[in-house]
C-alpha cells in the first residue's frame, strides 16, 4: 500500500479537518466532525441530507452546498455513519418544511437513516427518504429494490436540491428526487481493486489484463469477469444494457454521467464519453448535459462508471439549474 | 405485582442494566464466535445509559414517555444493528402503551407485540432467518394468548419467559441470514443466535422482576 497517511485510524478525520478549513461553505453541528451541514442554512427550505461511507469523494459530502444538499453524514472508510449522526444534521437543517433523505441502498445506511428519521419524527420533523439504486449491474430488471446505489445518486440530488431551492414542498422534492431515481442506470467497470486505509491491502485482486463489468463502488462482484477489451467495446456492452432498462426515443433528451473510479485518467474518461456520445447519437438521443470527471470513487480502483438520466421537460429544467458545492459548481443552463 | 406502574419501569431498567453488564462478557463471546463481538459491549452501554436517562427523567414522566426516553437514548448510545433494533422496539413498545398508567398483562402483550414488529419492520429479517426476532416472535404470541385466557402479569410473563427459552434454544439449529453471522452460513449451525439470547434476557428478567415483587 502506497498512500498519504498519518494515522490510517485518523484517516477520515484528518480529510475532514482538511475539507473544514479549504471550504468555509460548510461546517459541522452537534459538536461532531462527522456532521457535515451547509453554513447558511435558508430559512423555510426544504432540507436535504445524505450520508454513508468515506472513500467516495466528491460523494457525499462534496455536494453540501447551493442548489444541493444541506447536509451529509460521514461513516468511516466504507462503513455507514451512525443514526444519531444522521440525526444531528437533521435536526440542524430543518427549517420547519421537512427534510428529505437521499442515500444509497446498502443495509448499513437504510437501518441508521431509519432510526435518524424515527428518532425525528418524535421531535416533530418531517423526514421523506429517496433510496438510490442505480446500479444496473447489481440486480435484474423486476428486482430493482435488490440494486446498490452508485453514481446516479448525483442526478437524484442535482433534481431535489433545484426543487428544494425553488421552494418547492417536501411532498414535492420527494416526488422530484423520486423521479431522478426512476429514471437514472449506471453501469460500471472496475480495472484494479482499492485499499481500505485500515486493512492496508487490495480488497480484491484482478489480472492485470483483466476488466470486471458491475463491480459495485466497495469492490462488490460483478455480473463478469474477462480480459480487457478497447474502450469503445467496453463502453458498448455498458451502453447496451443501460439502452435495454428504458425506452430511449429518437429525439429525447438524456444527461451523462461519466465517472472516473479514482484511479482513471481524464483522458481515458474522455475517450469512454466519446464512445457512449456516438451510441447517443445513433439512437438519435440528446446528450443535453454532461459531466465527465469525478464524482463518485473508490479510493483508488481504476475504472469507470456511465449514468444516464433520462430527461423530462422538469427533469431537464431542475438538472440545468445552478448549483455551487465545494466539488461541484454549476452556471444555469 | 399484577401490574407494572412507572415506577416499576425505571427499577426494571435498572434490573436489565445489571443483567446486561454481568453478561457482558458471555455475549462478547458468543458474538465472537460468528459476528464481531461487539454485542456485549453495545448492550451494556445501552442499558446503562437508558436506565441512566430513566433515573433523570423520574417517574411523573410516565411509562411511555419513559420507554420513548429508553429507545432514544439507546439508539443514540449504540449505533450499531442490535442497538438500532433495541431501540426501534422501546420507541414501538412507547407508542403502543400511549395513556396507560400501569401495565397489565394486555398491556405487556401490546408492548411485545409492537417490540417485535417494530424489529421486524427495522431489521426487514423474517421468523426463522436466526436472529433476534425468533424469540420475540413467540414472546408475543404467547403474551397475546395468555392475555386471551386472562392470565395473570406473573403466570403470562413466566409462561413466555419459558417460551422464549425453548425458542432460543431453537435458533440452534438455524442458518444465519442476516448481518456478519451470514458470511458463516454452516458454521453457525449449532450455535443459538447471540442477538436472540439478548431477547431471551429480556423477558426472562422481566419476569423474574415481576415475580420478585
Amino acid at each position: 500500500m502506497k498512500k498519504f497517511l498519518n494515522e490510517p485510524n485518523n484517516f477520515v478525520d484528518e480529510m475532514l479537518e482538511g475539507i473544514y478549513k479549504a471550504h468555509p461553505a460548510v461546517t459541522y453541528a452537534a459538536d461532531d466532525k462527522r456532521c457535515l451541514v451547509t453554513s447558511k442554512v435558508k430559512a423555510g427550505k426544504v432540507g436535504i441530507a445524505t450520508g454513508g461511507g468515506s472513500g467516495h469523494l466528491p460523494l457525499f459530502l462534496g455536494y453540501v452546498g447551493d442548489g444541493m444538499l444541506d447536509g451529509a453524514a460521514v461513516g468511516g472508510v466504507f462503513q455507514s455513519p451512525s443514526a444519531e449522526q444522521m440525526y444531528q444534521v437533521t435536526r440542524h437543517i430543518d427549517q420547519g418544511a421537512g427534510v428529505l433523505y437521499i442515500f444509497g441502498n446498502y443495509s448499513g445506511d437504510i437501518i441508521n437513516f431509519d432510526m435518524a428519521a424515527e428518532l425525528a419524527d418524535l421531535d416533530g420533523i418531517q423526514v421523506r427518504q429517496v433510496v438510490g439504486n442505480d446500479d444496473v449491474a447489481s440486480s435484474v430488471v423486476g428486482e430493482e429494490h435488490k440494486r446498490r446505489g452508485v453514481a446516479g445518486i448525483f442526478f437524484v440530488y442535482k433534481a431535489a436540491g433545484a426543487a428544494a431551492a425553488e421552494g418547492l414542498s417536501l411532498d414535492e422534492v420527494t416526488r422530484l428526487a423520486d423521479k431522478a431515481r426512476l429514471r437514472t442506470r449506471t453501469m460500471g467497470v472496475a480495472l484494479s481493486s482499492c485499499v481500505v486505509p485500515e486493512i492496508g491491502h487490495a480488497t480484491f485482486s484482478i489480472g492485470e489484463d483483466e476488466m470486471e463489468i458491475g463491480m459495485g463502488i466497495h469492490g462488490e462482484p460483478g455480473i463478469s469477469r474477462k480480459k480487457l477489451a478497447p474502450a469503445d467495446k467496453v463502453i458498448d456492452e455498458m451502453m447496451e444494457r443501460i439502452f435495454a432498462e428504458q425506452d430511449y426515443k429518437r429525439g429525447d433528451d438524456v444527461a451523462v454521467l461519466v465517472n472516473g473510479l479514482g484511479g482513471t485518467p481524464m483522458e481515458e474518461l474522455y475517450i469512454l464519453f466519446r464512445r457512449v456520445s456516438q451510441l447517443l447519437e445513433e439512437r438519435g438521443v440528446t446528450a443535453r448535459h454532461v459531466w465527465v470527471g469525478e464524482f463518485a470513487t473508490s479510493m483508488e480502483m481504476a475504472g469507470a462508471s456511465v449514468s444516464i438520466l433520462h430527461l423530462d421537460e422538469e427533469l431537464d429544467r431542475l438538472v440545468s439549474a445552478p448549483a455551487n458545492t465545494p466539488f461541484f459548481k454549476h452556471l444555469a443552463g | 405485582m399484577d401490574r407494572i406502574t412507572a415506577s416499576d419501569i425505571i427499577r426494571l431498567f435498572e434490573a436489565w442494566k445489571a443483567l446486561f453488564a454481568q453478561q457482558r462478557e458471555f455475549l462478547i463471546s458468543l458474538d465472537g464466535k460468528v459476528g464481531d463481538s461487539d454485542l456485549g459491549i453495545t448492550m451494556s452501554k445501552s442499558f446503562a445509559a437508558a436506565a441512566e436517562a430513566l433515573e433523570v427523567e423520574g417517574e411523573a414522566a410516565g411509562i411511555s414517555k419513559l420507554l420513548r426516553t429508553a429507545g432514544a437514548t439507546m439508539a443514540r448510545t449504540a449505533p450499531s444493528t442490535m442497538g438500532t433494533l433495541t431501540a426501534t422496539g422501546f420507541l414501538r413498545a412507547s407508542k403502543a402503551v400511549e395513556g396507560r398508567d400501569a401495565l397489565g398483562t394486555a398491556d405487556i402483550a401490546a408492548f411485545w407485540r409492537a417490540f417485535r414488529d417494530g424489529v421486524a419492520e427495522r431489521g426487514k429479517a423474517k421468523v426463522g432467518d436466526k436472529t433476534l426476532l425468533d424469540v420475540l416472535d413467540p414472546i408475543a404470541v404467547t403474551l397475546e394468548a395468555q392475555a386471551a385466557v386472562g392470565a395473570s402479569l406473573a403466570q403470562a410473563l413466566a409462561a413466555t419467559s419459558a417460551a422464549a427459552e425453548q425458542a432460543l434454544e431453537a435458533t440452534k439449529s438455524m442458518l444465519a441470514q442476516h448481518g456478519k453471522a451470514a458470511a458463516f452460513q454452516e458454521k453457525t449451525i449449532g450455535l443459538q443466535d447471540a442477538g436472540a439470547t439478548v431477547g431471551y434476557f429480556l423477558i426472562r428478567r422481566m419476569a423474574e422482576f415481576v415475580a420478585e415483587a
